[in-house]
């Protein structure tokens, strides 16, 4: 793939502490991100059940009896890595905060930006 | 609730992308819908009888409030989930935008190819711009990379973000073409001036157009300008608005000073534009109005509401601590009438009224009643 643009995911600014430890902060932010990925599979899984039964290919119950080749197994350890990458992304956040990579806390103190 | 309208500047969204994007709507539904109105429960049955224990009174004003409820465990929760479902929002907005963002340039090149000539919009670009202190200290609405931010060459990444993001952000009330804060300023215009004519109409802070094109639709005889400071939402604004078929001619300025004429527009406006500025700027960009508008001409600026009760007051700043919107819990305190002075109109020119189409807006329904204020002055 050629030069590829990225776009940032996460935005400048201090993210406020909602619970007396940080980590429960974290941890309620990754909940809702396996909740959005939970519910995306199992959207997935019912638009395929629906295609099968409605092209007739094959029952439900074969789904149980199967297993990935290698290049599908290939495929799913990417796909994998890409959701535990998004999952993992509030830590990722606060490291780039600690190495100053990333840019949530910018040189401009906002409310200073905005009183004068 | 009719559909959002893709057009050719919207990226197409795979199956897992759109099933994002459909469970932060429905994460958004019940978060303001189902969760959100607790918090007011909460204040009256938790909060409020807790402090008046220890204080011996009730909390005196909105900051009191905010105290005492940042320390409640249920208040706490929502707000932490609202807070990563805006993040969530733009996530699944952005994950279609980059991957399909080298053609989505294209195609903004070759919608605006014929941009200039007689029937069709324009756009006009100004590198050197300095952008102002509150768009560069925070990304605001925690969009990453706000407004301004270029990721790539002729860059339009942050308009096809911002489009899509504030559909789901209003969970797709704002209307197929994001149109609904364009329609409220034109229904408050034709109430109380059913026979107003603009020749020339300027929107301030006008980012992707959406409100541009309603207003440039409303008035086909007119020209529409648009400014904002920020270039890839112009860009996208530009190209949209040409895929539209709606001539509007895009320049990026400051509202705080532009380079238009003395006495040049008859109708100026901003829509949900003047609370993500500051204090300073605030009365610059009226002062600026005042020197646009021909005798005559009018000055319309759409805004939220900030709350009645002290409890109100304080759930309408979520948006200000939460999500990078810093200037708005400072309009709590600001007389806009008195703003408009300072700009240069007199009493008797300006208004302030409160308008409530009827709508039903539950992601912003921070009040049990729900209007929206308008600042309106005549030269």
């Amino acid at each position: 793939m050629k030069n590829t643009p990225r776009i940032a995911r996460v935005a400048k600014g201090k993210r406020p502490q909602y619970f007396s430890d940080p980590a429960i902060d974290k941890l309620l932010s990754m909940t809702l991100t396996l909740m959005e990925e939970l519910s995306v599979t199992r959207d997935r899984l019912d638009s395929l059940e629906r295609l099968l039964a409605s092209k007739k290919v094959m029952e439900r119950a074969e789904i149980e009896g199967w297993a990935p080749d290698a290049e599908a197994a290939l495929e799913r350890s990417a796909a994998r890595a890409q959701y535990v990458d998004r999952m993992m992304r509030a830590m990722q956040a606060e490291l780039d905060e600690v190495t100053r990579r990333g840019e949530r806390v910018g040189d401009i103190d906002p409310l200073d930006a905005v009183g004068s | 609730m009719p559909a959002f309208k893709t057009h050719a500047m919207q990226p197409r969204a795979q199956l897992d992308e759109q099933a994002r994007q459909d469970f932060v709507t429905s994460l958004r539904a019940h978060l303001s819908g189902r969760l959100m109105p607790g918090a007011y429960k909460v204040y009256e049955n938790r909060v409020e009888p807790k402090f008046r224990a220890t204080e011996g009174r009730p909390p005196a004003d909105h900051e009191e409030v905010r105290k005492a409820m940042t320390q409640d465990p249920y208040y706490q929760f929502w707000s932490a989930m609202q807070r990563r479902s805006q993040e969530l929002l733009w996530e699944s907005v952005i994950d279609p935008t980059e991957r399909q963002l080298p053609s989505l340039i294209e195609t903004s090149k070759s919608l605006t190819q014929n941009a200039g000539t007689p029937g069709r919009g324009s756009l006009r670009l100004d590198p050197r711009l300095p952008l102002p202190r509150y768009h560069a200290a925070v990304d605001i609405h925690l969009q990453p990379g706000g407004y301004h931010t270029e990721f790539a060459e002729d860059d339009v990444a942050a308009g096809v973000i911002y489009d899509k993001g504030i559909n789901l952000y209003m969970g797709g009330a704002l209307g197929p073409e994001n149109n609904l804060m364009g329609d409220i300023l034109l229904a408050y215009l034709k109430e109380k001036h059913p026979d107003f004519r603009p020749k020339r109409i300027l929107d301030l802070g006008c980012a992707i157009g959406n409100s541009s094109v309603v207003w440039a639709r409303a008035f086909p005889e007119a020209e529409v300008h648009g400014i904002d400071v920020a270039a890839p939402v112009l860009r996208y604004a530009h190209a949209r608005a040409e895929s539209l078929g709606v001539p509007v001619h895009f320049s990026q300025q400051n509202a705080e000073h532009t380079d238009f004429q003395e006495a040049s527009f008859d109708l100026v406006l901003s829509h949900i534009v003047l609370h993500e500025t500051s204090k300073s700027a605030l009365p610059r960009i009226l002062g600026e109005c005042h020197r646009l508008l021909s005798p005559g001409g009018l000055m319309l600026h759409l805004e939220i509401p900030r709350g009645k009760t002290d409890v109100e007051k304080f759930m309408h700043n979520w948006e200000s601590y939460n999500n990078n919107e810093t200037f708005s819990r400072f309009m709590t305190l600001i007389d806009l009438k008195a703003e408009a002075l300072k700009g240069g109109f007199t009493s008797e020119q300006v208004r302030v009224d409160e308008f409530a189409p009827k709508l039903d807006v539950a992601q912003m329904n921070y009040a049990e009643h729900f209007f929206w204020k308008i600042l309106a002055a005549r030269r």
